[in-house]
């Protein structure tokens, strides 16, 4: 959920960075720019300027560099079975105790960088080599490829959480299940029911009077939401969440059973009926 | 409303799981062991101690440290495979490790407690020869790396290049090594073939040239294992020719020819054709080395010599000897040889064989092997033995022998050397042993480089046997079968009392003494046949026997002989099912040059080879063919056909041979030959030869094939259709015969490049599909199974990975309901498709497996970054819809999504990750929720997987006292209940 929610903050960010871009009056953002913008100068460290090489082939092979960190963590406690991984395995590169990392001898060309540690997770980034050997990147955008958003060069890797790998077991706690609103709401209806005829003297009349007032009172209000139907709907299974594989079918599968007679009881009560009928109703 | 309450729980407990693992499931049937592979360098710590670390470089382009007290990694750095990754050289100093890496490239330190990198310079481009360290005054300040026309000096705390020099005349000279006895100069040696040696002295601090010289050598191969430099600058030459040593002192001005020493006076001779080997030691690169060297004069004969004064004096001469190693420690510099260990081999001649008949249980036939080596101290400037330092090394009677020895010594309290060893064989097995021959830890490196693998269900127990025995059996009278039932019965009961017994038994013990330990005795199938033997096959020709279990090896094999380039195929002729006639698994060994084959038949559970006669095969073999034809003693008929399209048939009995006479016209193959872009189809002669039926040619101009797969045989579909949203049905297109082709263009353009895809039906040769992908390029990887492609790969233009999904339909009428056959389907199936981003690199796909195909099916990706990622089919479905109507809600199919989510709840191994997986396997066990994994590559890990979660089993955290409670809850409360509706009734009555 969480990772949505930024990838979605992540367009928007890229829609405002578009729209900056052209109200600059930048024209095509080509996916490898060869003009050197001001930028890239500035952000151009003395050691940048010593890693691009020139193979005896003629093609470019150049060093990427960068730094990870992991908030709060000492570096010697995760790096050791950490590695800098571009496009898959086909350029490895480590990280050095201070939390920089260099991968040495890349051609020219576009890769995706990322930083494989079995404990913390990183974003990828996108990283543009050109043919002569200058370097960016970018925010990695599968779908729309071809859209800049820029980041830092060096490149600065954050730490974006540790990997949640399990899932939390549903416990089932009585307090849990004794406290949930809709058993409350369960609960209190039948205690009256079953209690307020034996505190309250039925012979005396004027009592009579003043409770069936109370009932009419409360029956003409219709948009009040039936008590058979809140419970029916409390224990028919939440249909949502059977979407995950065939066990869940399954499940869903034997629900109609209950879904089914709880809609049997739904018909055979009518909306307007006092609360008695319902409690006779569930008891079967 | 009580029932609606379990309904409820139920309902709840089932619903609220999803395709991940728990917490508390962390190693409850799962593990994974890590490897290394071929160890090519080993140092052991003796900076302190104490120290525990063994630092080893192998050749998987693996830096790793070993815990040396219990073979435990400490850390490993998995470098990119192949040359560029390639670790040329492993040094050490203090704290410090620097490793060159991809042909003299780079240069890195790593610091090698915590494994963190120091620092990583990068080196000109080069050919790599030589690296060492450089002391001045007693420092080891600095490091040298000789490339084949360069030479760099840098710092050792920073990594920072000093200097960089040419050497003069590289394109002539072979420049070799580099030798540095502290004392501020630089020697660098070269030669040229058959004429002469340079040599050439540096300057430490600026690398001028000092000196240069060059002296006659006519007779000079190689510097690298015929020469050494010993003490304080002398370099020594051997010569197998001449049956001469050389010397010469490098730094002297006025030698200019090396004296020759015949190695007649010495009284030793070089075994003819045997290249000998000098090895000498520099205990600490800022002083010179040691005046003695072992010289290798035949595999086998190793002797201790010693310069002195200009002389050479033999110190110890070890014959026979396998295997010797220098070691220091602090001051002391001591030797250790390997020899065999005679009176093990003696002592069971032929007047003990008897005796040794009752200790041995594998004696006969395995005899000559059972042998043990020894290994002793020696005192390096001395020759004499040290006393107590005996290690008795067993060699394994499967395995194979040993061939590096390392040595770890050090000093004891009473100032005197202790030692340990490690000791590789040839099988890539790692012993560490201490005195006097403690196994300390194992390590079975060959597993780092597994093949194929195969799983095979464990046998019954006797009871279980005697059981299944009964229905086997022709029925013999009805009161015979009701007596042998009860009796069987009756076993059954009494075994469960005793496993009974045995569990009360345990349960007072502590945990930590009931240990379960698996021995092949013990093995037996479990209820859910859950537990198997994995059999693996190495590429270095050792086959092993694992519990799927615990990860135990329970057996080994080594097979002598093979070639380092062999093609496996392991091929399981009889399962366990067929009692009392022994599993029997067949392994294909084929060259990849000739494809000249040879068969291994072996008993899977126990590893031993049957004594089966196998046929020769003298022709290359193209393909084989296992059929579910059986023989009379169940074994499978498996089929080779050799490049003249003869098919030989193992087992080949008259039986055999008279069924495939019946079926000969029902048996098709096809061959494929990638070199000329040629698939062709045979059919089985009744006489065992073949005749071509069919022939595809696709053009190897244009694209060549790189891969065919059909579908597995064990596969079962249960479901013939898919029921649609209207209640109809859309049936599948089961082709058992259906083979996947994937082409890959030749023109490897960003713009031209593609990908094919081409469904071949195995039997007609009809193209049943075809298609293009375009702007795409491999590795294309592919799972073909039920009536589903899926495959995999790179978008050349929007560089990113895309899954692509291929599901064939008969439609809505199935054309032959009872049986499938290719000969007889007038229509086109139809074919759908759906394409979707994949955001991460691949490195395998594999499908999970179960015994009848009910539940539902995940893809196994392997990712680079080492986890394994379950994905649902559900979202590799064409049919997934882009708006969402009710018909497609009602047949649970997800909207369309361009981008495939990864979910980390997804990876199946957790944090277990597996370096550069190479395969995964998958198969069915007895439990139909349940599809067993194993994962190799680098690592194994072994899991189980429940792609529908786990419905035909209670889960492990099934609240049973939430279900117990409610069932006596609703007890009592009937009970109360009733009696008072009695005491109610009771009362009205007297009203």
């Amino acid at each position: 959920m969480e990772t949505r929610v930024g990838s979605r903050a992540c367009a928007c960010v890229a829609l405002l960075l578009l729209a900056l871009h052209a109200s600059l009056g930048h024209e095509h953002i080509k996916i490898l720019e060869d003009e050197e913008t001001p930028e890239d100068v500035k952000s151009r460290t003395p050691e940048e300027d010593q890693v691009r090489f020139r193979s005896p082939g003629g093609d470019v092979r150049v060093q990427v560099l960068g730094r990870a960190l992991v908030p709060g963590v000492r570096t010697q406690d995760w790096i050791s079975n950490a590695r800098v991984l571009l496009d898959g395995d086909t350029h490895v590169g480590f990280i050095r105790e201070d939390g920089g990392f260099s991968v040495s001898d890349v051609p020219s060309g576009s890769y995706v960088l990322e930083i494989s540690s079995p404990t913390y997770r990183f974003q990828p980034v996108r990283v543009d080599i050109t043919a002569t050997g200058k370097m960016r990147a970018r925010v990695v955008d599968y779908i729309r490829t071809s859209e800049v958003i820029r980041l830092p060069y060096p490149l600065q890797m954050r730490c974006t959480g540790p990997h949640l790998y399990f899932i939390q077991r549903e416990t089932w706690i009585w307090s849990d299940f004794l406290m949930n609103p809709m058993v409350l709401m369960m609960v209190l209806p039948l205690l009256i029911i079953v209690l307020l005829p034996k505190v309250m003297n039925s012979s005396d009349p004027e009592m009579k009077r003043e409770m069936e007032q109370s009932m009419n009172m409360l029956n003409s209000n219709q948009d009040l939401p039936d008590v058979s139907e809140i419970v029916t709907r409390f224990f028919s299974p939440p249909k949502s969440q059977g979407r995950a594989g065939g066990g869940a079918r399954a499940c869903v599968g034997g629900a109609p059973g209950v879904r089914g007679g709880a809609s049997g009881v739904r018909g055979g009560a009518p909306r307007r009926r006092s609360k008695l009928n319902t409690a006779v109703t569930y008891s079967e | 409303m009580a029932w609606l309450v379990v309904r409820l729980a139920i309902s709840l407990s089932l619903l609220y799981t999803a395709s991940a693992v728990f917490e508390d499931q962390v190693g409850k049937f799962d593990w994974r062991e890590q490897f290394i592979g071929k160890v090519r360098f080993a140092l052991f710590d003796t900076h302190s101690q104490a120290s525990k670390k063994l630092l080893v470089a192998t050749d998987k382009n693996v830096f790793a440290s070993i815990n040396s007290r219990t073979g435990d990694l400490f850390w490993r750095h998995v470098d990119k495979s192949g040359p560029e990754g390639h670790i040329d050289a492993l040094l050490m100093y203090g704290q410090d490790a620097v490793v060159v890496v991809g042909n003299g490239r780079l240069l890195r330190s790593w610091e090698t407690t915590v494994g963190g990198l120091k620092w990583e310079a990068v080196l000109d481009t080069g050919s790599f020869q030589s690296a060492a360290l450089i002391g001045v005054q007693d420092f080891v300040k600095y490091v040298a790396v000789l490339k084949k026309s360069a030479i760099s000096l840098h710092d050792l705390s920073s990594g920072s290049q000093i200097w960089v020099e040419n050497l003069p005349d590289s394109d002539t000279v072979q420049y070799q090594t580099i030798y540095s006895g502290g004392n501020g100069l630089v020697f660098v040696l070269g030669f040229v073939p058959s004429s002469h040696i340079v040599i050439v002295e540096y300057k430490i601090e600026d690398g001028e040239i000092m000196k240069k010289k060059s002296v006659e050598a006519a007779w000079m191969s190689s510097l690298e294992n015929s020469c050494a430099v010993i003490s304080s600058g002398n370099l020594l030459c051997v010569d197998q020719i001449r049956q001469s040593l050389y010397t010469l002192p490098l730094q002297s001005a006025e030698h200019t020819e090396m004296r020759q020493i015949h190695l007649q006076t010495l009284d030793l001779e070089v075994a003819s054709g045997f290249q000998p080997v000098l090895t000498s030691t520099q205990p600490n690169p800022a002083q010179p080395p040691l005046a003695e060297f072992f010289l290798q004069l035949s595999p086998d004969h190793h002797i201790l010599l010693q310069l002195k004064d200009d002389l050479i004096a033999p110190l110890r001469d070890f014959n026979p000897s396998y295997l010797a190693a220098f070691a220091t420690s602090g001051e002391k510099t001591v030797a250790a040889v390997m020899t065999p260990k005679n009176d093990t081999v003696s002592h069971i001649s032929k007047t003990h064989q008897k005796k040794c008949l009752s200790i041995y249980l594998y004696c006969n036939g395995l005899l000559f092997l059972l042998k043990a080596c020894s290994i002793n101290l020696f005192s390096a400037d001395t020759g004499r033995r040290h006393l107590d330092t005996t290690i008795i090394y067993h060699m394994d009677p499967n395995g194979g022998k040993p061939n590096r020895l390392y040595v770890h010594a050090f000093l004891k309290k009473d100032d005197s050397v202790g030692y340990r060893v490690m000791v590789q064989t040839e099988d890539l097995t790692l012993t560490f042993l201490q005195q006097p021959g403690r196994v300390v830890w194992m390590r079975e490196e060959a597993l780092a480089d597994v093949v194929t693998m195969e799983m095979v269900d464990l046998p019954l127990t006797g009871t279980q046997a005697e059981l299944e025995g009964e229905f086997g059996k022709k029925a013999d009278g009805l009161l015979p079968m009701v007596l042998k039932r009860l009796s069987s019965q009756f076993i059954l009961l009494q075994a469960w009392m005793a496993h009974l017994w045995k569990l009360f038994y345990d349960a007072r013990k502590p945990r930590s003494s009931v240990k379960n330990e698996v021995t092949i005795d013990t093995l037996s199938r479990d209820e859910f046949n859950l537990q198997k033997m994995m059999v693996m096959v190495t590429a270095s020709g050792k086959l092993f026997g694992i519990d799927s279990k615990s990860g135990t090896v329970l057996w080994k094999q080594y097979l002598e002989g093979i070639q380092p380039n062999s093609i496996f195929k392991l091929i399981v002729q009889r399962t366990t099912a067929h009692f009392p006639h022994p599993p029997q698994c067949t392994l294909l060994i084929k060259d990849k040059d000739t494809g000249l084959g040879s068969l291994y038949v072996f008993n899977p559970i126990f590893g031993k080879k049957s004594h089966i006669s196998v046929p020769a095969l003298p022709r290359p073999v193209l393909q084989t063919l296992l059929l579910p034809v059986i023989d009379q003693d169940y074994a499978k008929v498996l089929l080779l056909i050799d490049d003249q399209y003869k098919v030989t048939a193992f087992p080949s009995t008259k039986n055999v041979l008279q069924q495939l006479q019946d079926t000969a016209s029902s048996i098709f193959f096809y061959l494929v030959d990638s070199s000329q872009g040629k698939l062709s189809g045979f059919r089985l002669r009744m006489d065992l030869s073949t005749e071509l039926i069919w022939e595809v040619v696709i053009p190897t101009e244009v694209q060549k094939i790189v891969a065919v797969k059909g579908k597995r045989a064990n596969e079962h579909v249960h479901s013939q259709g898919r029921v649609m949203g209207d209640r109809s049905v859309l049936y599948k297109y089961l082709n058992p015969n259906l083979l996947a082709v994937i082409t890959e263009s030749t023109d490897i353009h960003q713009e031209r490049s593609f990908v094919g895809i081409f469904l071949i039906d195995g039997v007609t040769g009809r193209i049943v599909h075809e298609a293009v992908q375009r702007k795409a390029r491999g590795p294309v990887h592919f799972v073909h199974s039920e009536n589903w492609l899926v495959y995999v790969y790179w978008n050349s233009k929007f560089r990113r990975n895309e899954f692509s999904v291929l599901e064939l339909f008969e439609g809505a009428e199935l054309y032959n309901s009872t049986v499938f056959s290719s000969l007889d389907r007038p229509h086109p199936p139809q074919v759908l498709q759906q394409s979707y981003i994949f955001p991460a690199p691949i490195s395998t796909l594999e499908a999970t497996l179960t015994e009848k195909g009910i539940t539902s099916r995940h893809l196994l990706v392997g990712l680079p970054s080492g986890n394994i990622l379950s994905l649902p089919k559900m979202f590799l479905d064409p049919r997934r819809p882009e708006l969402i109507s009710e018909q497609s809600r009602e047949e649970n199919l997800i909207p369309y999504a361009p981008e495939m989510p990864i979910r980390t709840e997804w990876f199946i191994n957790y944090n277990q990750t597996v370096s550069r997986v190479r395969g995964i396997y998958t198969a069915p066990s007895g439990l139909e929720s349940t599809c067993l994994v194993v994962v190799y590559g680098l690592d194994i890990y072994q899991t189980r997987v429940f792609p529908s979660k786990q419905f035909d089993v209670l889960k492990d955290d099934y609240d049973y006292v939430l279900i117990s409670s409610v069932l006596f809850g609703l007890f009592f409360a009937t009970m109360i209940s009733k009696r008072l509706a009695e005491v109610k009734l009771l009362n009205r009555a007297w009203r």
